[in-house]
């Protein structure tokens, strides 16, 4: 806690591993190779889902008739507005994918600044930052979020869109930044406090830069990777937060993600109705996002420690 | 000497924990759209003298700091948590005290299980790291710690529940029920796919990180030498790793309890397990936040208290933990 932990906090010091390089190292390893591909699909469908499956169903344009199991029509089956699962699960990754990635980049920013900030200034401000992280770390920050969403949405207004994404998808992405950004936090900070101590820091501090110079110059291109590593996990854990909030009712249902799906299946009695296919596809794409991304982010984790048991 | 100044530093943090939590539902509070004062802003046939009588009468007109904080702490502090908006006026507290007994049951049996499944899963695939064994535990724990709560439990309904029919879809019991005995016994058929759920979910991560312990304990000196001495496998494993290896888990455990309770709050709305989980919901539609808040400032000390409890058991366990921090 205090700022004398010096070089002892194991700090990995990664520099050498660059954005493509990584990738290529990655594409080597055949676990990684299968999720980055997962991956990839999951985000082309997000990205023109239209491409694939024609425009959004909704309850007045659904055509077919309500919980049909799956057949070659409906791959996937109906929902009980007979909408097409095939139809509305591409289109929620879009949602979901969207939503977990920008809830990741404002976990990222948070995380990351505050931990620098902590890191590099210690004494008090790094007491007292990660005192902070050290609640949000053991709170049980879900149903802090589950508070915060509506209250946001209260203030902020919830009829209007920025960027095509509607603001009720934005507090979402808000809440789970807010109550997220603690493990992050502690991450960068440890990594900071080691780099810290860096010749090359030292040199930046005598040459008179200021400590923001410094962060910026110095310490954040050094903690990049880390940064990388970690987002991946952050991504997964957003896409899980997101589809819990959706599912309890906090999502837009003009906008589905996956756990707006889940929580329309709940509500239609899915689970006791035995219709199977209504919760099978948009649970399916959770978990396969989930694991794609931990995998992906365990070989990154792999591939730093050796690159830097290979430098030392 | 030094054992007491390590142990109120830990009581000390805890403390402080709560109070921040107290501030940081304080400005909850303020920000709230159902404030006195805002709702009645709103409406334009209310005068501004009504408005001001309002504050007056809330105690809106001090200053937040430190009147109306000191205020809101005292209260909440003698157990004043507020009155729930969708009960017609009752005390938040009772509302929500006869929810926690059913979210206890599922949550504490649903943790144990997990606990004593993912040591078992975590020691067993750990000691044979690399193996055929290890590969499909270990790909099976990261599934389920991939699943959501909620769509797990969906499963388990559709599969156990709806299609072989073995164990009811919802509810705490049969209305119109046995009582005594054959009570119980319908109360665990209700309860048995909840803890299912819950205690599925949580294996996944205790085998995960037990396994690295495992393993990582396996490449000792003192395996070694206990190997040297001619101990069995399994007296190896149990007298010598566990002891080392279990700590990440015993503070993974306490340290997740906030997110166990997140989770098993969508559990409870799966199975319409009347607890705090569909409470949480029901308030979340009817915007009641006193229950919300209350909920949460409920939740939030007993994972302090949880973790506080995994510090002083983790320096039983260790010493040393607390010769370390008090150094």
């Amino acid at each position: 806690m205090s700022g004398n932990v010096k070089l002892s906090v194991g700090g990995r010091i990664l520099n050498r591993v660059s954005g493509g390089n990584l990738l290529l190292l990655l594409l080597r390893r055949w676990d990684a190779r299968v999720a980055l591909a997962i991956l990839t699909l999951l985000a082309l469908s997000g990205i023109a889902p239209g491409l694939f499956v024609g425009p959004l169903q909704t309850a007045t344009t659904a055509e077919a008739a309500p919980l049909l199991p799956p057949s070659g029509v409906h791959l996937f089956g109906t929902d009980d507005l007979g909408r097409d699962l095939l139809n509305l699960t591409v289109h929620g990754a879009r949602i979901s994918l969207v939503v977990g990635a920008l809830s990741a980049v404002i976990t990222l920013l948070l995380g990351g600044g505050i931990g620098m900030i902590a890191g590099y200034r210690g004494g008090r401000a790094d007491a007292l930052l990660m005192r902070i992280a050290d609640t949000f770390l053991i709170l049980p920050t879900f149903v802090l979020a589950l508070i915060l969403a509506p209250i946001l949405r209260e203030l902020i207004g919830d009829q209007t869109e920025i960027l095509g994404i509607r603001t009720t998808l934005l507090t979402i992405v808000a809440v789970i930044g807010i109550t997220s950004w603690s493990s992050t936090a502690r991450i960068v900070r440890s990594q900071t406090l080691s780099l810290r101590e860096r010749t090359f820091v030292e040199r930046a501090r005598l040459v008179g830069l200021s400590p923001m110079r410094i962060i910026a110059r110095h310490i954040f291109p050094n903690i990049r990777t880390v940064l990388v590593a970690n987002g991946i996990v952050v991504i997964a854990g957003s896409i899980l937060t997101e589809s819990t909030l959706s599912f309890i009712g906090l999502g837009d249902p003009f906008q589905p993600s996956w756990g707006t799906i889940l929580g329309n299946a709940q509500s239609a009695a899915a689970p006791s109705l035995g219709a199977w296919w209504f919760i099978m596809a948009p649970g399916g794409a959770i978990l396969f996002t989930v694991i794609a991304c931990t995998i992906v982010g365990n070989a990154i984790d792999e591939l730093l420690d050796r690159d830097v048991r290979v430098r030392r | 000497m030094k054992l007491r100044g390590w142990l109120l530093g830990r009581v000390g943090g805890a403390l402080a924990t709560i109070l921040m939590v107290l501030l940081l539902n304080f400005v909850l509070f303020r920000l709230m759209p159902g404030s006195p004062d805002r709702a009645l802003a709103r409406n334009p046939r209310v005068s501004a003298e009504a408005i001001a009588a309002a504050r007056v009468r809330w105690g809106l007109d001090k200053p937040l700091f430190p009147d109306q904080l000191v205020a809101y702490v005292g209260a909440t502090l003698s157990g004043d948590f507020g009155y729930s908006v969708k009960y017609g006026g009752r005390e938040v507290t009772s509302v929500i005290g006869e929810k926690i007994a059913p979210t206890l049951l599922i949550v504490g049996l649903g943790e144990i299980i997990a606990l004593a499944a993912g040591i078992a899963l975590g020691a067993w695939t750990g000691w044979r790291r690399g193996k055929f064994g290890d590969r499909v535990g270990t790909l099976s724990a990261l599934i389920l710690y991939s699943m959501p709560y909620f769509w797990l439990g969906m499963l388990l309904v559709t599969l156990f529940a709806t299609t072989l029919g073995w164990l009811p879809t919802s509810g705490i019991s049969t209305p119109g029920g046995p009582g005594g005995v054959a009570g119980i016994v319908d109360l665990l058929r209700h309860a048995a796919l909840p803890i299912a759920t819950i205690a599925l979910g949580l294996i996944g991560q205790y085998a995960i990180l037990l396994r690295s312990s495992v393993a990582e304990a396996l490449r000792e000196g003192y395996v070694l030498t206990a190997r040297a001495k001619g101990l069995r496998d399994d007296r190896i494993l149990r007298g010598h790793i566990l002891p080392n290896a279990l700590l990440p888990t015993v503070t993974l455990a306490a340290l997740n309890a906030g997110y166990v309770i997140g989770g098993a709050l969508t559990v409870e709305i799966v199975f319409s397990w009347p607890g705090l989980g569909l409470l949480t919901q029901e308030a979340l539609q009817s915007r009641d936040y006193p229950v919300l808040q209350g909920i949460f400032l409920l939740l939030a000390i007993s994972v302090v208290v949880a973790n506080l409890l995994a510090d002083l058991l983790y320096s039983r366990l260790d010493p040393r933990v607390r010769h370390g921090a008090a150094r």
